[in-house]
């Protein structure tokens, strides 16, 4: 890819619409060879944006769910200390000389995700994404600087494996913890913010086959003021994804309040938001005929102004 | 190191190294972290991405020097003052109008120290004016040229009530109560160690052992989990009704970050995040950065809004889990229903929840105020906070959750 327009088509190309910014920033992740640490709120794209990379570059994709206590035997590879034994017995049983050069070789390592990007051998770079590293703690993060400086792993019984094609390493954050200094310092960073209801639209206009227009419209402006809400847990592009796969599984075309409650657990996380969803749709009080609950009526939860109608 | 792209709209023929070595350097002057590598990376990004237009060249640079979602409001700011009004280039001083020069680029942080504290007069934390008579520096950690109050000085100090305290006196028993503070609840995480005493058998240790014995495991290793500290979350009252209790409390909250990495805020109608300034190794310096950011001390209470804006916001996930202490007298002026609401939700969410109130030692004490009586039935425990005494013990309670099971 050779600028950032490129980046942005072969992402659509694939069903993803990256901003400018997120575009730069894998541009230059990739021709700088750097890891790009992608952060943002649950539900922006995160982890889909890497997907997409893979598919966009036509890659295997390579992907480290982080969780805390994990270990190099996890994350970078494992011997397989079974089929050691056995073969230790074999050679006993024939009586044959055992040295470290024939139990330590390729055949008895165990390749993890790490591991196993650096030894790709493709025609191209693998995609790596090392998913909510936030989760996992200090000492994995250490674990990875080898990685992520020089994209070589050490094996002390084999030497050191340097990736002939560096991968592309992905980190995503949620910021339940702060990552340390050094971790950040071997990263290109990128922050991914919620988008505005239009972008949400067309994101979601990709994602969901079978939604009807108006439907799509009124429901990111719906999600869009939703967020202004206090809610505990606001919804995220993957929560109004889910919603309109919903809806449009209902076979709904507009949205109405009897449909939003329905499908409420789509958007609302936790009784205090459904509840607080539930209370602020104008048709949800009792007095207000059913008929009324047009489209533009729904999309003011906040009783803010009404939206224009949709043709 | 010359731009040889063909025709960049910006930058042109610009010494890219120059340029991000100064545009990195006006940053770190704001209090944006960056250093050799980010300039290196934004030397190397502007290569391979040449900043045909305003908008590519504040997104190269901003992927390539800032690191942390914090500093981006720093990064727009000094890249508007550099970039917005006028060609961008040259950068040099004497193009820049004078006028301009300099001022607007340093940018006020809380951070930088080099502005006067907020306020006016003196330390906006101070309870007592301060004391600069001939007497010499007195205050802060200046205090080489103080005598070296005996230990039994400070033990007597410890029982008396905040409000009798001057400030070098305060200063000194936050030392002691920094020494306190030893032990530290902590949790088994899921990460394993090896220890004698464990259970499980470390499989990869123990082949390595038997490596040397012909490949029987004579050695069996074995390991356990990691004991961690706990998270702990503090959050301090400033507001009006709390006056006395203030310059005590900065003392606490700077103990607790210093000592156990704890997350820290003051409150009164809004919510200030005070880990980072408290941190700095100056007691003086961070006592007086903390002042410089709290805008709103000695004003109303919002306890019930500041919990659920903490919960909100994304420093709600280090309440899971850990250990939350609420320091305050329990007047809120938002409803009761409203603080009943947040203290659910916090104790969904936090292991322990204790709550220091500076009235609860005084003898007939009941939890009346209305904020009080609707949060005491989420708090673990209810302790006085009136003396260093009382912190000191609050501290040894904190000991206790290391062992309690729930």
């Amino acid at each position: 890819m050779n600028n950032p327009e490129e980046v942005i088509q072969r992402l659509d190309a694939v069903d993803y619409l990256a901003d400018d910014g997120l575009a730069m920033a894998i541009f230059l992740a990739l021709r700088l060879g750097k890891p790009l640490l992608l952060e943002g709120e649950p539900g922006v794209g995160k982890t889909a944006a890497a997907k997409a990379l893979a598919q966009a570059l036509d890659t295997p994709f390579l992907r480290l769910q982080c969780y805390e206590g994990l270990t190099a035997g996890e994350a970078l590879y494992e011997w397989n200390y079974q089929r050691q034994l056995l073969h230790i017995r074999l050679a006993e049983s024939h009586g044959a000389a055992l040295d470290d050069s024939s139990l330590f070789t390729t055949e008895f390592l165990q390749e993890r995700p790490i591991l196993r990007a650096v030894r790709h051998d493709g025609p191209t770079a693998p995609v790596l994404l090392i998913d909510e590293i936030d989760r996992a703690d200090d000492e994995f993060e250490a674990l990875l600087f080898e990685f992520l400086g020089e994209a070589a792993v050490t094996i002390p019984e084999l030497g050191t494996f340097a990736a002939t094609r560096p991968p592309v390493v992905v980190l995503t954050s949620n910021r339940s913890r702060d990552l340390h200094d050094a971790l950040r310092r071997r990263c290109l960073y990128h922050w991914i913010p919620f988008p505005t209801p239009d972008r949400a639209a067309s994101i979601v206009r990709r994602a969901v086959e079978g939604a009807s227009d108006p439907l799509i419209r009124d429901a990111c402006e719906f999600i869009g003021r939703v967020r202004g809400l206090d809610l505990d847990k606001a919804p995220g592009l993957a929560e109004t994804i889910d919603w309109v796969s919903a809806l449009a599984a209902l076979g709904v075309t507009e949205l109405v309040a009897g449909d939003v409650l329905r499908t409420i657990g789509a958007i609302a996380k936790t009784p205090d938001d459904r509840d607080l969803i539930g209370g602020a749709l104008p048709s949800a009080s009792p007095s207000a005929p059913s008929s009324a609950s047009s489209s533009a009526g729904v999309g003011s939860p906040a009783g803010g102004p009404m939206a224009p109608p949709t043709p | 190191m010359p731009a040889t792209e063909p025709a960049p709209g910006l930058l042109r023929g610009t010494d890219r190294a120059a340029f991000a070595v100064a545009f990195v350097a006006r940053l770190r002057r704001a209090g944006l972290p960056a250093g050799l590598t980010e300039t290196d990376d934004l030397v190397r990004a502007l290569a391979v991405s040449p900043p045909a237009s305003r908008s590519i060249l504040y997104w190269t640079a901003r992927v390539a020097v800032v690191r942390r979602h914090a500093d981006l409001a720093i990064f727009d700011r000094v890249f508007a003052t550099v970039f917005d009004g006028g060609p961008p280039l040259p950068l040099t001083r004497s193009a820049v109008p004078p006028n301009r020069r300099d001022d607007g680029v340093h940018v006020t942080v809380p951070g930088t120290g080099d502005e006067p504290a907020a306020g006016g007069e003196g330390l906006p934390w101070a309870t007592l004016p301060t004391i600069v008579s001939a007497g010499g520096p007195s205050t802060g950690d200046d205090e080489t040229h103080l005598p070296e109050p005996r230990p039994s000085a400070l033990a007597a100090l410890a029982a008396s009530p905040f409000e009798d305290l001057d400030q070098a006196q305060t200063a000194a028993l936050g030392e002691a109560l920094r020494a306190a503070l030893t032990h530290w609840p902590q949790r088994r995480s899921r990460r394993h160690s090896p220890d004698p005493t464990g259970r499980r058998v470390a499989l990869r240790p123990t082949i390595a052992r038997a490596r040397r014995t012909g490949w029987e495991a004579i050695t069996v290793v074995r390991e356990r989990p990691v004991a961690r500290p706990r998270r702990v979350v503090l959050l301090c009252d400033v507001s009006e009704s709390m006056r006395a209790q203030a310059a005590a409390y900065l003392q606490m909250m700077r103990a607790f970050t210093t000592v156990a990495d704890a997350e820290v805020f003051a409150f009164a109608t809004r919510l200030t995040r005070l880990t980072v300034p408290l941190r700095h190794t100056s007691p003086r310096e961070a006592v007086d950065q903390a002042g410089a950011a709290v805008a709103d001390r000695f004003g109303g209470t919002r306890i019930a809004a500041n919990i659920a804006a903490l919960l909100d916001s994304h420093h709600g996930n280090a309440v899971r889990g850990g250990v939350v202490l609420i320091a305050s007298d329990g007047w809120d002026s938002d409803p009761p229903a409203a603080m009943t609401a947040a203290m659910a939700r916090l104790r969904r969410r936090a292991y322990r929840i204790l709550w220091l109130n500076p009235r609860a030692g005084v003898p007939g004490f009941a939890p009346s105020v209305g904020g009080m009586a609707a949060a005491l039935g989420f708090c673990d425990r209810l302790l006085p906070a009136a003396t260093f005494a009382d912190l000191t013990e609050a501290a040894r309670h904190l000991r206790k959750l290391a062992t309690a099971r729930r």
